[in-house]
């Protein structure tokens, strides 16, 4: 690599982007191989992940503003995704992998909470993350279950039970306004895990620029152009590579449509039914 | 090129290679800590959830035994392998020691074989089965069976993870120096009782 560098002469940040890009593509694989589970989720494309097909446009806009609105007053985060296929395995195995995955939530209080419908297999699911599971609790979900969601599926209602059910559930979650102004005040900001990731792509950059920093001072090339390469052994790059570097991989990581899991995690609780 | 410039030249290049060691080293030594807290915080989960259950088994004898007195062999059953899935001591040395892992999963699972004999027979009776109360144990129990599913499943996740780092490279060097005295840890194994958690259809 100290060749290879040696022998380019080009603009340090021409390299620097390259090198940036490279190592994120290595990492992308990596994390892909190492992450890959027998399963496979659909994407967290909203609030609402309508894999099935079975709500309108009204219902789902409707149900998106509701949950938008109850996280903004409470960070608690709460999903409804309708699946296609469960691939064979149960609901319950399915559910808490689905929310850790997509890591509804925010990471700190874990207060997630998902209501999944699998109309194909003819099951429901409410998978509540482990902050919420006080509320939420089993029984609770189970009667949510019972009494809003399955009398309306077993008419094909569909809409009509997710909606209730939905309802329900703010309503089990819900504290009394003095609570939620607490939470909102206190509430964390995002972490994602891409921020540690970050961290050790940067840390390696910082490592390889001192590397060719270090190989190219021996050289005494007294080109001004690379002005801030020469003098002092070791030195921090300039910004500006840091600049693009970062957001060509940032941008990379966002989701589209401004919703993203908070990073929190599940414990299997909540309950199921079938209808 | 002077020799000056060339002996220094020879020091940088010592000092990147001294670098690169340490942060090769700085990579590997913290590892196998972390992985053990982990696996123990893990196995303390499992126990949580284990306790949880067998915290719910009393109401849950209550309730049957009001509409169900002939069960009462059953309900002892399930009664006496709580008892003894109690009384095993367990602490952070179990996961390290084949015997009293052995002792402590054994006793897990015959409770949850007694449970599931304790749900088949109150198929038999449909005013219990429509008891609210019951009804609210019975998905408290469903729940804590699925609770305990994730942890134990997180659990061997953990154990896998730790074990393989104490006999992989470069875990394998920190392992047989600085880290001698940790052992590898006990993983659960799956039974076919464990497999299904105690359902009741209605």
């Amino acid at each position: 690599m100290i060749a290879a560098a040696r022998k380019s002469g080009g603009v340090p940040g021409v390299d620097a982007r390259q090198l940036a890009t490279v190592l994120v593509a290595a990492w992308a694989v990596l994390l892909s191989v190492l992450g890959a589970q027998a399963l496979t989720f659909p994407p967290l494309t909203g609030r609402v992940v309508d894999e099935a097909g079975i709500l309108d446009p009204a219902t789902r806009q409707e149900l998106t503003q509701k949950l938008a609105d109850f996280e903004a007053k409470t960070t608690d985060q709460i999903v409804v995704v309708t699946l296609k296929s469960l691939q064979g395995t149960t609901i319950e195995d399915y559910g808490y992998q689905l929310g850790r995955h997509w890591g509804i939530g925010q990471k700190d209080k874990n207060n997630g909470a998902l209501l999944i419908v699998a109309p194909n297999e003819r099951k429901v699911r409410i998978e509540v993350g482990y902050g919420l599971e006080g509320d939420l609790t089993d029984a609770v979900s189970r009667l949510i279950i019972e009494n809003a969601i399955l009398p309306r599926f077993r008419v094909n209602d569909y809409a009509g039970g997710i909606s209730r059910g939905v309802d329900d559930i703010i309503q089990a979650v819900s504290v009394d306004p003095e609570e939620w102004r607490s939470r909102a005040e206190k509430r964390a900001d995002h972490q994602s895990s891409s921020v540690d990731l970050f961290m050790m792509l940067l840390l390696l950059i910082v490592f390889i620029m001192i590397v060719r920093s270090v190989s190219r001072q021996s050289r005494y090339q007294r080109d001004m152009r690379r002005g801030p390469w020469s003098g002092g052994p070791i030195i921090i790059p300039p910004p500006g590579n840091w600049g693009s570097g970062s957001s060509s991989s940032g941008s990379s990581w966002s989701d589209s449509g401004g919703f993203s899991g908070g990073g929190g995690s599940f414990g299997g609780g909540g309950a199921s039914g079938s209808w | 090129m002077t020799r000056l410039m060339e002996s220094v030249r020879a020091v940088r290049r010592l000092g990147l290679v001294l670098l690169l060691g340490l942060t090769v080293a700085g990579c590997g030594i913290n590892t196998i800590p972390t992985m053990e807290e982990q696996a123990k915080a893990k196995w303390s989960d499992v126990q949580n959830q284990y306790q949880r259950r067998a915290d719910l088994i009393p109401n849950l004898v209550e309730t049957v035994k009001g509409y169900a007195q002939q069960e009462r062999e059953t309900l002892t059953q399930v009664i006496e392998a709580r008892a003894k899935a109690t009384q095993v001591k367990v602490d952070a040395s179990t996961i390290t020691d084949p015997a009293k892992f052995k002792e402590y999963q054994d006793a897990q699972n015959a409770l949850t074989g007694a449970l599931g004999r304790l749900l088949v027979t109150v198929e038999r009776y449909p005013d219990l089965k429509s008891n609210q109360n019951f009804l609210a144990l019975q998905s408290q129990l469903e729940g804590t069976e699925n609770r305990i599913a994730v942890a134990r499943r997180d659990y061997i996740e953990a154990v896998r993870t730790y074990n393989t780092e104490l006999k992989t490279w470069p875990g394998l060097i920190w392992a047989s120096t600085l880290y001698r005295g940790y052992k590898p840890m006990e993983t659960f194994t799956a039974t076919p009782d464990s497999q299904r958690a105690p359902t009741v259809k209605f």
